[in-house]
């Protein structure tokens, strides 16, 4: 389609104007689109779902599965397999990240930059020590940011913070549950 | 009722604004996507399932939610009427998502309004803080340390390589989105706003319109927010989150100045069109109002209006919505009616002022 304005280049732009409550919708070549004034400019760009970048992504699963053993993952516990999980692109419950795993790395990965491990905050519950050691090496981290950024009152909050965790964790961690 | 105050016309207290980079930064929000160990996600669990999972979360939170001096209030979302669940999806205190499911679901408030839990949304738990302005580390603060309470009574889903579980392999790992409201006339009008957005998704953060997903950025609001989950720890998630806004915010205060500069009258004349059309339409439209708002907006940041206190626009700015109007005038409307609404709220609110000397001066 070619540009309502100019007809020389392609439109790429719609252009919608209200006037008196009537909304107007012209398509427009960038160009003509920059020249018109007081107009609201739209891309239109279709919102992606999850699911529709899963399957564009892993194309080939369904057949991928070893087709000798004909095994499809299933969850135990909610009955999801793996093409369900695939299809929605969503998890049916903890157990699926379980029955899944050897997908997941992958999956995650492309979600997530290149990242499929957890390294932020963990619950009191999965282990006192190994939260403190966690939070801090959080804590040193901040710290150096809070050096580097010349923040030494903030710095030495953390320091602070870090010996006494250090203290606890040398306690026995008894505390941390 | 209980809820009514929640659906009042009144201004939430995230929506209220004085701090600094308020003017382009309008609010921030953390969200936390928590699941409980014993029972099935929202995508698989049983109505019964669901309505234990919001008697274990609801009763804990209120509980427990005194010891941080939090009063929340219990909202079915099958108790409400269509319209008011609409008016709490305007107001942001509860996503479209928790209202389309079929299944119980609940959000618990806090009087404030700044804390938001979704019981059996995407998730069994959204933990949601709202608050005015630009504040990553303290809103994120205030959801952790919320979570931090909840962890000790309730058991969550979670797992040594992925952190916590959640519903969609996007939020697996801290389950935290951070997101800033922007409002970005100059970067907009001057285009480069088309330039910035590819870029940022290269980052692992999104860019996108706050009407909800994949639409057009109404208003000139965009809402920039983390994507990834993994890989990160939260902190190291909101700093660069906070650097990224950061760099956006001066970016739109130079595209601010350069317009200003290169042509003073013609932004005059649009900020004033604006500000003519709201005092005065007799009809308007959601995309009308919400173009001439974010005009008047940027004619208040820009000194180029004295007279109009910006809080009244963030009023606005949630009252002109299709929900809110049909409460506001305690009738259902159709879409022409609702023009006619919209039209006579912003005249209304906008003349009580000093606006109307304007008037009189061409009278």
């Amino acid at each position: 389609m070619f540009c309502e304005q100019c007809g020389k280049r392609p439109a790429s732009v719609i252009v919608k104007q209200t006037v008196n409550g009537n909304t107007i919708e012209r398509n427009l070549c960038p160009v003509c689109a920059a020249e018109s004034h007081n107009l609201n400019y739209a891309y239109e760009q279709d919102p992606m779902a999850i699911h529709q970048l899963l399957s564009n992504w892993f194309p080939n699963q369904k057949t991928s599965i070893n087709p000798v053993k004909k095994e499809v993952a299933v969850c135990s516990n909610c009955g999801f397999t793996f093409s369900k999980f695939m299809e929605i692109g969503k998890f049916g419950c903890a157990t699926c990240y379980d029955a899944f795993e050897d997908h997941l790395d992958n999956i995650f990965k492309r979600l997530h930059n290149g990242n499929y491990r957890h390294e932020g905050k963990i619950p009191s519950a999965y282990g006192g020590t190994l939260k403190i050691k966690k939070e801090i090496e959080e804590l040193r981290k901040q710290m150096q940011v809070s050096i580097a950024g010349e923040d030494f009152e903030e710095a030495a909050k953390l320091r602070d913070e870090v010996r006494a965790l250090t203290l606890q964790l040398e306690g026995g961690g008894a505390d941390g549950n | 009722m209980e809820i009514d105050r929640f659906l009042q016309p009144k201004a939430s207290s995230w929506m209220e604004t004085d701090s600094e980079n308020a003017d382009i930064a309008m609010s921030t929000r953390i969200r936390l996507a928590r699941n409980l160990s014993d029972f099935k996600f929202p995508y698989s669990f049983s109505e019964d399932e669901a309505l234990k999972v919001d008697k274990a979360i609801s009763s804990v939170l209120i509980d427990q939610g005194r010891k941080l001096n939090l009063e929340f209030t219990h909202i079915d979302m099958q108790e409400l009427l269509p319209l008011q669940r609409e008016v709490l999806i305007e107001k942001h205190l509860i996503s479209p998502y928790l209202v389309k499911e079929s299944h119980s679901g609940a959000v618990l408030l806090s009087e404030n309004e700044e804390l938001s839990i979704m019981v059996n949304e995407e998730d069994h738990l959204r933990i949601q803080s709202l608050r005015a302005g630009f504040h990553l580390k303290e809103t994120y603060q205030v959801a952790n340390d919320l979570d931090n309470l909840l962890e000790q009574h309730l058991s969550y889903a979670f797992h040594e390589k992925y952190g916590y579980l959640t519903s969609c392999p996007t939020n697996t790992g801290t389950g935290m989105r951070a997101s800033v409201m922007l409002h970005l006339p100059a970067l907009t009008m001057s285009q480069q706003i088309a330039r910035i957005i590819p870029a940022i998704s290269r980052l692992g953060m999104a860019v996108r319109g706050i009407y909800g997903e994949g639409s057009e950025a109404l208003g000139n609001v965009y809402q920039i927010s983390n994507q990834m989950t993994l890989g990160k720890s939260e902190y190291e998630i909101l700093q660069d989150l906070e650097s990224m806004t950061d760099q956006i915010i001066q970016q739109e205060r130079r595209a601010r100045e350069a317009i200003l500069n290169n042509s003073p009258v013609a932004l005059e004349d649009r900020v004033y069109r604006s500000l003519g059309t709201l005092a005065n339409a007799r009809l308007l439209s959601t995309e009308e109002a919400a173009t001439c708002l974010s005009n008047v907006r940027l004619g208040i940041d820009l000194k180029l209006i004295k007279d109009i206190d910006m809080s009244i626009l963030n009023e606005l700015m949630i009252f002109m919505q299709p929900a809110f109007l049909q409460q506001y005038s305690g009738s259902p409307l159709q879409p022409t009616e609702r023009d006619i609404a919209r039209a006579k709220l912003f005249r209304e609110r906008l003349n009580k002022d000093s606006v109307t000397n304007k008037g009189e001066d061409f009278a």
